[in-house]
């Protein structure tokens, strides 16, 4: 052996690589995106019991430079609605709102989303730079407890 | 050539365990910082025995070295 690391992933970013990863973290759980905030939101109101949670990803970084207007992506399953944006501080910012669902299970979805989010994320990142650095992947598996592990190798003179 | 080797787990969670196999001292430092780079801050590091190795080439000159000593009484 020789060196093993602890890291806490921090997702700075522009808007569509983080996009891809919500993307690919609502795949994995069964929500469906919508392309649009208008279109998800089309005909829908605030109606009365509806409860709302939002939760910020404290390690994230939306590039300024690449926001554009309306830069939100709406997810649903079932009567659970997160809406994925950057807030007023550059930081990721993922809203859950659903009728008939309590604020701890608002907040539950929304961290379970914000966990994968960042799942996807550190493996596309990382994926994307060990490949630049030629190493080449010998085993790439997803374990019982949900982890993704990936085995890369590169030869050196 | 040496045979570098890198094991990266992402939990559920998101945090990141990684495992940097047959590289060794200076080589061992980089690739821990180019990682830390690219995915975010350390909460943890553990140098195990092999990065206190010597590089593979000064190790086989003490390796033939040593036989030279053994040979010798």
């Amino acid at each position: 052996m020789s060196t093993v690391l602890i890291l806490a992933p921090v997702i700075v970013s522009s808007w569509p690589a983080i996009a891809v990863a919500v993307t690919g973290a609502a795949s994995a759980l069964g929500f469906a995106v919508h392309k649009t905030a208008q279109e998800a939101l089309a005909g829908v109101e605030q109606e009365q019991g509806t409860q709302t949670v939002e939760i910020d990803l404290a390690e994230s970084q939306v590039l300024a430079q690449s926001l554009a207007t309306n830069q939100q992506i709406v997810l649903t399953k079932g009567s659970i609605r997160l809406v994925v944006e950057r807030d007023a501080r550059g930081r990721c910012k993922v809203c859950a709102t659903g009728k008939g669902h309590g604020k701890a299970e608002l907040k539950q979805a929304a961290e379970e989303f914000t966990q994968k989010l960042t799942q996807c994320f550190v493996y596309n990142k990382v994926m994307k730079e060990l490949k630049s650095k030629s190493f080449q992947v010998v085993n790439e598996e997803v374990t019982q407890d949900e982890s993704i592990r990936i085995h890369v190798r590169r030869w050196v003179d | 050539m040496a045979q570098h080797d890198v094991e990266i787990s992402i939990t559920k969670t998101g945090e990141v365990k990684v495992h940097i196999e047959g590289a060794k001292g200076k080589a061992c430092l980089e690739y821990a910082k180019w990682l830390t780079k690219v995915i975010g801050k350390v909460k943890d590091q553990q140098m195990t025995r092999e990065y206190y190795e010597p590089e593979t080439k000064a190790r086989i000159n003490l390796q033939q070295n040593l036989k030279v000593e053994d040979d010798s009484t």
